[in-house]
């Protein structure tokens, strides 16, 4: 394991990955959480780039960052949220949810640290969104338009449920 | 190998943008915290100093009606992240690729027919 530009990007990416979920959960303020969650987002796309899946990041950036947290602020303001904060957990629970990560973390380094993937020569860095385009629409077509029926499911379930809610409302009202 | 150097090294200017511009509004708010007089009253946390006293929580219930056009615009968002690496590698796909990209836009718009119908495009 050699200190060389490519580890420590990823050794900072990930610290703020898991940082950034760490406070997500830990903050009280939902718009903190979100700029939190946000952060987390951004060093994701960090790791595809170390990855040399340019397009990924880009996707990551435009949809993830830009767009779900976007629904989830809009989710957030949507709901009624009287901030009530419960009271935390006794000391014999913080023990053993320690134990229970370092157990967890100690099992997957010993499963990881050893394991050997063969590294294959990729040219993933030259041209990168022609190459996607190249392999999901020739290999990949039947995914791709499962992707699009997927995509009109999402869409008319979304409307489906807002449109009851606004029916029951109209029905109060009158 | 050459190349993979020069991508990244190209990512390292991306980099230092994105640090100035996470580190540019802190400096500027804490910079203005450390120059500004700190004298606080009463009066100066009311929003209008000499108008209606507020009464209500400024965070209010947005309507439903916000979120379905949240929802459609991410929707059509992956649409057009689907359209990009088409467009980039037509050249190379041909006819086939165009109808089958015609069959995913087709399935789209018939989402945003079934909305239209439904009358969700419409405000009231």
């Amino acid at each position: 394991m050699s200190l060389s530009g490519e580890m420590i990007a990823f050794i900072l990416l990930s610290l703020v990955a898991i940082i950034g979920g760490i406070l997500l959960i830990n903050l009280t303020r939902v718009v903190h959480m979100v700029i939190a969650l946000v952060f987390t987002f951004i060093s994701v796309a960090g790791l595809y780039v170390l990855l040399s899946a340019e397009f990924l990041a880009a996707v990551q950036i435009l949809i993830y960052s830009g767009a779900i947290t976007i629904i989830m602020l809009f989710g957030i303001m949507l709901t009624r949220h009287n901030d009530t904060s419960e009271k935390t957990a006794g000391v014999w629970r913080k023990l053993l949810l320690i134990a229970g990560i370092a157990g967890f973390g100690l099992a997957s380094y010993a499963g990881i640290y050893n394991l050997d993937i063969p590294v294959q020569e990729t040219k993933l860095h030259e041209d990168n969104t022609r190459q996607i385009g190249m392999a999901l629409y020739s290999d990949h077509m039947i995914p791709f338009e499962l992707t699009s029926v997927l995509l009109l499911a999402a869409l008319i379930g979304a409307i489906i449920l807002a449109k009851k809610d606004d029916e029951k409302k109209e029905g109060e009202e009158s | 190998m050459d190349l993979l150097n020069s991508y990244q090294n190209n990512y390292l200017i991306v980099f230092v943008f994105l640090c100035l511009g996470i580190l540019l509004p802190i400096v500027a708010l804490f910079l203005g915290k450390l120059l500004r007089p700190h004298k606080p009253e009463e009066a100066k946390y009311t929003t209008y100093e000499s108008g209606i006293e507020p009464f209500h929580d400024s965070r209010i219930q947005f309507n439903v009606r916000y979120y379905i056009f949240a929802l459609m615009f991410v929707i059509f968002d992956v649409e057009t992240v689907f359209l990009y690496p088409w467009a980039v590698a037509y050249d190379k796909l041909g006819i086939f690729a165009l109808i089958e990209m015609l069959i995913f836009v087709i399935m789209l718009a018939i989402g945003l027919i079934y909305a239209w119908k439904k009358k969700v495009l419409r405000w009231m």
